[in-house]
């Protein structure tokens, strides 16, 4: 099989998995899939829908293929873009509300970028510094931010009225600029693609990146420190997916909530498995994965199936995608740096 | 090309009998299928003059059937002890499993044999001699008849091959058949009854102990006479190019701790460091390339002293030919005009600049190095894993050459090569010689060392013992063991 | 004093039971990340057949088998096909989320009925001894953690099927030249592991709780793979673990029940935080099976 064909493949059995699991529960598979079709890119909204959901999972994608390729697996893309959100959410209502557009908005995302930098660069430091397997770091802070979130939404962040867990609306000074509903993040995102492509394969520090990934020994021999570069990657992966978070706030939610993007950075794995960790094909696998997410959200008003459905669909692509690679994921050697 | 083609062996019991090729021959293919781990696409295998269901076979039946094989890189786990590992294989019966038991029932076979190891001991802190002998008693324990013993004498210093002899002389005399890979042609002549020689998949001799000495089994092997190495005469200088001075490292074992090391290189002389695995050897190509952190002493290039960091290394003019170019020499992956740029990535202006990777430029100078070295294929970006044994080394080698070291560092550089990629190897550290460099060469492999080195070392223990000049194999084995002075 | 331990225990076991199982696949060399996923399963399977049946033994029992199924499935495309050990796992939990997800609102329009749980079962004369007998006043959940990590130990270093686990853990390509069946002894070690998590998981649903509940392992499974890092791979070593969480745990709750004044979402984060804190600390020296994570 050729190797464009292998992802449409595990697409394909991924779906038909997926339809097999709700026959057996007593759902209807076909009107289901027709209806997740129709949501997603059925028609104008149904596409800005797909897209709006795009634009967090390629910026998260992008984050976990960054780590993936040094080696590190960055399961935290969940918490780093809840961090990014809170900062961001932070400094627009709190911090700095009354700075004009020119100025607020730039911080705001820079804000969400450096949360995420915090975040993905405590685990990067637990596993330089301490040897401590960035799988589970990243894992259980995933959990402590989620609760961070709460713990800010139920207190210093909440709106004035007090009624509900969630934040003030951010100022329109702090809102990213869009045509209809569609933001500038979505062109962004896929601006991020080709510069983050740029960055693996066209300097000097991508470059160091994917030798660690590919051989942590050989890297140390040459000079490049391993552990530093895992560090860096999720450092670099955790600000990529802060922004994210601060681009749902700032483009899509206009305030933060608990449950912001719920699930994204878990996605974010499965679209870097599909598109092979590399930075240009997360464009489409983004898509498929948005047009996912939009679909499912029809096909539970329409026809009653629970969206975590889709979550099934993740599940299985990038198991089914990994199993129909031959070759082992590229830069995500589990390579021993002694 | 097959790997064999229409091989006839035949092991009589009550012998040695020894399979002999150079690398690449056929020796491990042919073990292979004796050993039911390779399925043969024609011919036949008899066992004690019955013929064998070769789509049966398998290794479970063939240690069943009394055929063992001591490998030649440890079939041992590193992580259990002696006791263990001879207790895990799959013919052994049994639910519950005492170590003291397991001791006992090994130890009579040790003594007969003259194959004492420490059995309670973790295998991973055996010296490799210990773990040889601990791999012949687990065939001999399971009942083997046939032993094979893939390059047994291949990490093993002089003394250590005599004890060998001893015991494979006693398993002899008990009625086994013993089958010796190796191309080391000097251990064939003294221990073979028989031998059988192969050449690139095909029988081309079978003779009796003393028909052939070890020059006419050298030509067997390779097919004509390889005209020995012309050294020539050096660049040789006072300049001092490289110094350790009072270099201490901490080591992976007790004897690989690097104790206080003096060592001055000259330009235009090759320093050769024989070693045997386990006495310091890759601590010491650690140290100096800079990987592993000394806790005493000092490196000087040119009378400066260097950091002990790779980068500063390289920056100082020393190039590092690492002894496991798989995982440690080249990035698997990586193209070779990466490979190629690999170390420069923090300084090497004419492909890394202002933060980029010039890729067309590492290309370029990739596919002209792989010309000049002839490397095949010359292509910048085929995956270097993909590369044979032979030409990654031309590509590495090439890598090196191109920073014009002062100093290169070569650790095994012919591990693994055909004798024609050998022999561009040594080609090409002479050649440094002579323009005035300066070459250290670390290996076990004692005719390589002998054959390149103006002056030698022997590693021992974590110390450097000089060896005098006039030394021959049997001296520099015995100083390598520690029994004798310099 | 002997409410603290009886509740530490009582916390601790699903945590020494998934990491039990997660012991005995990481000793054969396989890391199964996907245990929240597998014990999230042996939940909801629990529960379902709990209530169906009326039973919490089957219902315990429905657990494991469905626990073994997940970690069957996962064994054929890591060890069986190659794919990366994390990649398969971090699937697992994927479709484990969405599915059991799924399962509950398709079973149960409306509010899921509550499950009959497994009761404390006491043991006469130890149960009234002093300080120990919390020991004793557990469920068969509990007493199952315990009994098994005795066992586990034993066949670890007692038994030969147990040494070739090791081995097979250790250095694959040594146990193959043996004629161990390596991947045979993978597959078995990651079912019965997963069967563990399973089993971890209905003593979630069927004795912590009276009901299933989306996610309601809640980090728990990520918490097991940190105590059998904690417990440098030893059965010993993982229960004292498990205890120490689980008593961290019973801590926990007695904080929040006396008002402590911290907010809510504190407590939550506190196992986590702890776990780092631990890992952060203590997890260097663990030596790994040499070969963990390697197909």
């Amino acid at each position: 099989m050729t190797r464009a064909l292998r992802p449409i493949f595990a697409i394909a059995l991924a779906l038909g998995f997926a339809a097999l699991l709700l026959l057996l529960l007593g759902f209807a598979p076909g009107p289901a899939l027709l209806a997740l079709f129709a949501g997603s890119v059925g028609s104008g909204p149904a596409w800005t829908a797909t897209l709006l959901k795009t634009a967090p999972l390629l910026l998260t994608g992008l984050a976990v293929s960054i780590g993936f390729r040094c080696g590190a697996w960055n399961i935290g893309a969940e918490g780093q873009l809840a961090i990014g959100a809170l900062c961001a959410t932070a400094v627009a209502t709190r911090a700095l509300p009354h700075l004009p557009a020119p100025l607020l908005l730039p911080l705001v995302l820079l804000a969400g970028a450096l949360g995420g930098v915090l975040l993905g660069g405590v685990a990067g430091a637990l596993r330089a510094r301490r040897g401590v397997s960035e799988v589970i770091s990243t894992i259980l802070l995933n959990f402590i931010a989620l609760e961070l979130v709460s713990l800010a939404v139920h207190g210093p962040l909440q709106e004035l009225s007090g009624a509900y867990p969630k934040s003030d609306p951010l100022p329109a000074a702090a809102l990213l600029p869009r045509i209809g509903r569609l933001h500038l993040g979505v062109p962004a995102a896929a601006a991020a693609a080709a510069l983050v492509w740029v960055f693996l394969f066209r300097t000097a520090l991508g470059f160091r990146l994917r030798a660690v990934g590919l051989s942590a020994r050989a890297a140390r021999f040459a000079g490049i420190s391993p552990e530093g570069h895992g560090w860096l990657a999720l450092a670099l992966g955790g600000g990529l997916a802060g922004i994210a978070g601060a681009c749902e706030v700032a483009g899509v939610t206009g305030q933060l909530y608990e449950g912001i993007s719920p699930g994204t950075g878990f996605t974010a794995i499965a679209v870097a498995l599909l598109a092979r960790l590399n930075p240009l094909a997360v464009i489409p696998s983004a898509l498929f994965f948005g047009a996912l997410e939009a679909g499912a959200g029809a096909m539970q008003r329409s026809v009653g199936v629970p969206s975590v459905a889709t979550q099934i669909v993740q599940g299985a692509v990038i198991v089914l995608s990994a199993a129909f690679a031959g070759a082992r994921v590229p830069g995500a050697a589990r390579s021993r740096s002694r | 090309m097959p790997v064999l083609d229409g091989v006839d062996l035949e092991l009589l019991p009550g012998e040695i009998h020894a399979l002999l090729g150079e690398n690449g021959a056929g020796k491990s293919t042919l073990m292979n299928v004796l050993l039911g781990s390779l399925r043969p696409d024609a011919g036949g295998l008899e066992l004690h003059g019955q013929p064998l269901d070769l789509a049966r076979w398998s290794p479970r039946r063939a240690a069943e059937a009394g055929v063992g094989m001591v490998h030649q890189q440890s079939a041992l786990v590193p992580a259990l002890s002696v006791a263990e590992n001879l207790a895990f294989g799959a013919a052994e019966r049994g639910f519950w499993f005492s170590p003291a038991r397991e001791a006992e029932r090994v130890r009579a076979l040790a003594r007969r044999f003259a194959l004492e190891v420490p059995l309670a001991e973790r295998v991973a802190d055996l010296s490799v001699g210990e773990r040889q002998r601990a791999e012949i008693l687990r065939a001999l324990g399971r009942g083997a008849r046939v032993l094979v013993l893939d390059e047994p004498t291949a990490v093993l210093t002089p003394g250590e091959i005599e004890a060998l002899g001893v015991s494979l002389a006693s398993l002899r005399a008990d009625g086994c058949s013993i089958v010796f890979i190796s191309h080391k042609l000097a251990e064939v002549e003294a221990i073979a009854d028989r031998v059988t020689v192969l050449r690139r998949g095909r029988v081309v001799a079978r003779l009796g102990a003393g028909e052939a000495d070890a020059r006419e089994l050298g030509r067997l092997m390779l097919g004509s006479e390889v005209p020995p190495l012309e050294r020539g005469p050096g660049a040789a200088s006072q300049q001092r190019l490289f110094e350790l001075r009072g270099l201490s490292a901490p080591g992976l074992s007790e004897s690989g701790r690097l104790r206080g090391l003096e060592l001055a290189l000259c330009a235009g002389e090759i320093l050769g460091i024989a070693g045997i695995d386990g006495n310091g050897q890759r601590e010491l190509e650690e140290v100096l390339a800079g990987v592993r952190r000394p806790s005493a002493g000092e490196i000087r290039v040119c009378g400066e002293r260097v950091a002990p960091s790779p980068r500063a290394l390289r920056r100082a003019g020393v190039a590092h030919l690492s002894g496991d170019r798989e995982s440690a020499g080249l990035v698997a992956g990586m193209s070779a005009a990466e490979n190629f740029v690999l170390k420069g990535s923090y300084d090497d202006r004419r492909f890394f600049r202002r933060g980029f990777f010039d890729e067309r430029a590492a290309r370029a100078a990739a596919a002209e190095a792989a010309e000049r070295f002839a490397l095949r294929p010359a292509d910048p970006d085929l995956d270097v894993s993909l590369l044979s044994g032979g030409n990654a080394q031309k590509l590495a080698v090439a890598r090196e050459l191109a920073s014009a070291p002062r100093v290169l560092i070569a650790v095994h550089p012919t591990r693994g090569l055909d004798v024609g990629s050998a022999r561009f190897v040594h080609e090409q550290l002479l050649a440094l010689r002579a323009a005035g460099a300066g070459v250290i060469v670390i290996s076990s492999e004692l005719d390589e060392v002998m054959a390149l080195a103006d002056r030698l070392l022997a590693l021992v223990r974590g110390e450097l013992v000089p060896v005098p000049a006039a030394a021959d194999r049997a001296l520099l084995g015995a100083i390598l063991l520690g029994r004798a002075a310099a | 004093m002997e409410l603290f331990l009886e509740a530490a225990l009582r916390l601790a076991a699903p945590l020494l039971l998934a990491a039990l199982g997660e012991l005995v696949c990481e000793r054969a060399g396989v890391i199964h990340i996907g245990v929240e996923g597998t014990m999230l399963c042996g939940a909801f399977a629990g529960y379902a057949v709990a209530v169906a049946s009326g039973s919490p033994l089957a219902g315990a029992l429905a657990g494991a088998l469905a626990g073994g199924a997940v970690g069957f499935g996962f064994a054929c495309f890591s060890v069986l096909r190659g794919v990366d050990q994390i990649v398969a796992g971090t699937a697992v939990n994927l479709i484990a989320l969405g599915g059991t997800g799924l399962a509950v609102r398709s079973l149960y329009q409306g509010l899921p009925p509550r499950a009959p749980v497994l009761e404390v079962l006491p043991l006469p004369g130890l149960a009234e001894l002093p300080l120990l007998g919390a020991f004793f006043r557990q469920s068969l959940f509990a007493y199952l953690s315990l009994l098994l990590a005795l066992a586990i130990a034993l066949f670890l270093a007692r038994t030969r099927p147990g040494l070739r686990l090791r081995a097979v853990g250790e250095s694959a390509r040594a146990a193959a030249v043996e004629g161990l069946q390596v991947r045979r002894i993978r597959v078995a070690a990651v079912c019965t592991g997963a069967s563990l998590a399973g089993v971890a998981g209905a003593s979630l649903s069927l004795g912590l709780a009276d009901g299933f509940s989306e996610g309601m392992t809640a980090g728990r499974g990520f918490i097991a793979l940190a105590i059998v890092i904690l417990g440098r791979w030893s059965a010993a070593g993982v229960t004292a673990a498990a205890l120490f969480f689980g008593a961290t745990s019973a801590l926990q709750f007695r904080l929040q029940a006396r008002g402590v004044g911290v907010p809510y979402p504190v407590f939550l984060m506190l196992p986590y935080l702890l776990t780092l804190g631990v890992l952060a600390l203590g997890g260097r020296g663990a030596r790994a099976p040499a070969d963990l994570g390697r197909n």
